[in-house]
């Protein structure tokens, strides 16, 4: 499999990224419902410091599956046409937002509660705004929303990806498979 | 009995004389400074997760007495409002003020206080002081800058210091670990002052 994308296949990075994120967005969820269950002490100190660690690296997953596209433009190329075509592309588009503004929103929350983010002990980022205890309540509300609205598209994502494979019986999925190859 | 003259005037100037002595040692006493509250901060850093974040302490009241020709007559006492530990986010700071930590309720107030200090440089001194926190009490060093307003009559007062919280009992239970609490904690303070009026 090559690692850049072709005309009706995925490379091996773009199915890298697009795996690695799903397992890890998951993994998230999971780490964020433990930390939940917790009291403040030292155990919830080291599951939220790793939510924060895990987060950092989807953002810079996140840019690079970004970045990665727009260097592999155009391929695999888009199927369908009219307002379908313009949907998922629209869908696309919402679902790099919000893989973006995710992490964002989480590390903005922590900024401000005055909260460090550091990157598995190895190094820091900087705050991204001031501490201020009146936005980092919003800001955590809206970390909370926007992980509803991604389960929201994701699944949109995923209903169409079935509908791809199952009614249109293109290769739309397989084309993402982790090992998948294009069949015909 | 001896009543001569001389002994009645002479009594008097001795005592006066006397006084005078003592006025004289008095005189180049180190000055008397007031802090402006508002402007002068007390911070901290310490680090949670491998990443460091900074405090402050809100309400703490210095008795500076400080000058650099009379180093010998010069001191700091510091007392420290514990309960006034700010982070920023009320959940880290109930438990810096909790039991684990600072024990606000038994032990409201931390203390530095110093009277031994030594030039280092020019305008730069360092202080060996005590720092009392929690029941423990321990020699701390505390270089500092005085750095006279040209008026002569204010002075900033500047210094960074150390310290490990284990070393004081900040961090009980649990909290004894360095990994994701670490154990060193820099101490920051930036002091205005005033001469007082004599």
């Amino acid at each position: 499999m090559p690692l850049r994308n072709t005309a009706e296949n995925y490379g091996s990075l773009a199915k890298l990224l697009h795996w690695s994120i799903v397992i890890l967005i998951i993994v998230q969820y999971f780490i964020a419902e433990a930390a939940d269950e917790l009291p403040d002490g030292l155990e919830k100190l080291q599951i939220l410091s790793r939510h924060k660690s895990v987060g950092m690296l989807l953002l810079m997953l996140a840019v690079v599956r970004i970045l990665w596209k727009l260097a592999n433009k155009g391929q695999p190329v888009p199927v369908g046409t009219g307002a379908l075509k313009k949907a998922a592309a629209a869908g696309h588009g919402l679902l790099y937002l919000l893989l973006l503004l995710q992490p964002i929103s989480g590390w903005a929350m922590s900024s401000a509660a005055n909260y460090p983010v550091a990157f598995f002990g190895w190094f820091q980022f900087p705050a991204l705004v001031g501490t201020h205890p009146g936005l980092h309540e919003i800001l955590e509300d809206v970390h909370e929303v926007l992980f509803y609205v991604l389960v929201a598209v994701a699944v949109l994502h995923i209903l169409a990806a079935l509908y791809h494979h199952f009614a249109m019986k293109d290769d739309v999925l397989k084309r993402m498979l982790p090992l998948g190859k294009r069949t015909g | 009995m001896n009543t001569s003259p001389l002994r009645l005037i002479a009594l008097p100037l001795l005592a006066a004389a006397a006084t005078a002595a003592t006025a004289a040692t008095a005189a180049p006493a180190a000055t008397v400074w007031v802090t402006d509250a508002a402007s002068s901060k007390l911070t901290f850093v310490a680090t949670q997760a491998g990443g460091e974040f900074e405090g402050r302490f809100a309400r703490f009241t210095p008795a500076i007495v400080f000058d650099p020709a009379d180093l010998a007559h010069s001191r700091f006492n510091v007392d420290i409002a514990t309960a006034a530990a700010e982070t920023g986010e009320h959940d880290r700071d109930n438990i810096l003020k909790g039991k684990d930590f600072f024990a606000v309720e038994r032990w409201p107030q931390a203390r530095f206080e110093t009277r031994v200090f030594r030039v280092t440089g020019p305008a730069s001194y360092e202080a060996t002081g005590k720092l009392t926190l929690r029941d423990v009490t321990r020699e701390v060093r505390l270089p500092f800058t005085f750095k006279r307003g040209a008026d002569g009559k204010s002075a900033v007062l500047a210094g960074t210091t150390t310290v490990r919280r284990l070393d004081f009992g900040v961090g009980q239970g649990e909290w004894i670990d360095t990994q994701w609490v670490g154990n060193d904690v820099r101490i920051h303070f930036e002091l205005n002052l005033k001469q007082a009026p004599p």
